[in-house]
């Protein structure tokens, strides 16, 4: 639902879903275009965008960087991300991410009395403890989050698990379920359909702290302060919970944002816009 | 502040929870496929005592081998196993890939990357125990020596079809309950 005119005017806000859609062709089953353009099955391997910067105990220097050749595309597509989020707001994450975008699609086609709202957890805080983790417990030895917990593993397979034994079988498995289960909880039934992002994934952490060193010289979502009537149809809206209503005037946190820009799309006073820089 | 605190430290300690405990139903295993054999980067460890467990090879093809592989899980007792291919589930025929049918490989050119999945289900009488029969190996355990279930060693061994030299082997170590030194919970 619009209610302002800003929306209509931008391509990347009126047709994100369509933008969430061609994104989850090009890397998800049944047609992983990009995957079979490169020889690979899924994020696994070469495009594994989550394991090449994660130090293990015992490495090498030779065997950390041969980790960022081996997942070339991986490296290559954070990269891309982190640029793109600095100076143009956390677009990956909203619009382009096919295992956030799976979730927040199929959040949207439940009805709300089956969702769970996870908003009242500080996501950064949660998040950082989780990233923290990720990277010191490989570091240290004591065990690893990388491939046992994995969004962008458990996704692809459920959406090919009708079509593929193989896909099938990494349900067959204890680790399986529960990245199932999570991925459900945090996802599906969540409201929003982004708390996996906004509190397990390890890329959507680092691409968040990009969104927010680069918030003084990209573009990012800010509410003017003098139109802002704290209505707070915004906050109802937003996927990562980022926005709250303070003192009669709703803020954003850019450690959550991403440009999904539904709270421009509701905000009947014109109060939000994408641009920047966001100080 | 202290709720966020408060939820950093909860993250952490579920975190720590999941990164150090270690799933024992299922293994990856990375290797590499050479002509004069190669070899998993290291030994695939399981836990016995599950009725099904997963194994997930994926390996690349070294220079200059190229060729079928047929591929068997070697060690004893024999257990029930069946592989699977992660191809795509559409092939757009963008680009030529192996191809696994009745546990072949087929045309393995070099820097070929496969992904397989092993799913292998240990003899019935692993799971299933009773006194007397526990009471029995411990009496007499000649008898039963070479009927080790799953508390032993196998290898997923792929085998090259025209010289039928192994071109990867990937050591699979069943551990824990199902180790020798403990013939009433796994030994048979």
């Amino acid at each position: 639902m619009r209610a302002n005119t800003i929306t209509k005017k931008s391509f990347l806000a009126g047709n994100r879903y369509w933008i969430m859609l061609v994104a989850a062709l090009l890397f998800l089953p049944p047609f992983s275009f990009l995957f079979q353009f490169t020889g690979d099955s899924s994020f696994c391997g070469s495009w594994c965008p989550r394991m090449f910067f994660v130090w293990r105990k015992g490495m090498t220097g030779y065997e950390y960087l041969f980790g960022f050749l081996r997942s070339y595309l991986g490296v290559i597509l954070v990269l891309g991300m982190l640029g793109s989020t600095f100076f143009f707001g956390r677009y990956w994450c909203s619009h382009l991410c096919p295992i956030g975008g799976i979730m927040e699609g199929g959040s949207r086609m439940l009805s709300k009395g089956m969702k769970i709202d996870y908003s009242g957890i500080p996501a950064p805080a949660f998040r950082y403890g989780y990233l923290a983790v990720y990277l010191i417990a490989s570091a240290t030895g004591i065990g690893s989050l990388c491939c046992s917990y994995c969004n962008f593993a458990t996704i692809p397979r459920i959406l090919g698990a009708a079509f593929s034994p193989a896909d099938m079988l990494y349900f067959f498995r204890a680790a399986g379920l529960i990245n199932l289960g999570l991925v459900i909880f945090l996802g599906f039934i969540a409201r929003g359909g982004r708390a996996y992002c906004n509190l397990l994934c390890p890329v959507g952490a680092i691409d968040a702290i990009t969104n927010r060193l680069g918030m003084r010289f990209g573009k990012r979502i800010s509410i003017d302060s003098e139109k802002c009537n704290a209505c707070a149809a915004c906050v109802k809206v937003c996927p990562t919970w980022s926005i709250e209503v303070k003192g009669n005037k709703a803020m954003i946190d850019q450690f959550s944002c991403m440009p999904c820009r539904e709270c421009e799309k509701v905000c009947a006073k014109e109060a939000i816009r994408y641009g920047g820089p966001a100080c | 502040m202290v709720r966020k605190i408060l939820f950093f430290s909860i993250a952490v300690c579920i975190s720590l929870a999941g990164a150090t405990y270690r799933w024992t139903d299922s293994a990856h295993s990375i290797g590499i496929i050479k002509a004069s054999g190669g070899m998993a980067r290291h030994p695939s460890i399981l836990e016995s005592g599950s009725s099904l467990y997963t194994l997930i090879a994926t390996a690349t093809v070294i220079p200059p081998y190229r060729g079928d592989a047929r591929i068997t899980l070697e060690g004893g007792p024999e257990m029930d196993y069946t592989i699977h291919s992660s191809d795509p589930v559409i092939d757009l025929g963008i680009r030529r890939h192996p191809r696994l049918k009745e546990n072949v490989l087929y045309d393995l050119r070099p820097k070929d990357r496969i992904a397989l999945w092993v799913v292998m289900k240990p003899p019935a009488h692993d799971l299933a125990f009773t006194k007397a029969c526990c009471d029995g190996i411990k009496q007499e355990p000649a008898k039963y020596s070479g009927r080790e279930n799953t508390g032993g060693r196998y290898t997923l061994a792929f085998y090259d079809t025209k010289t039928n030299r192994a071109v990867l082997s990937v050591p699979l170590i069943f551990t824990g309950r199902g180790e020798t030194d403990n013939a009433c919970e796994h030994h048979h």
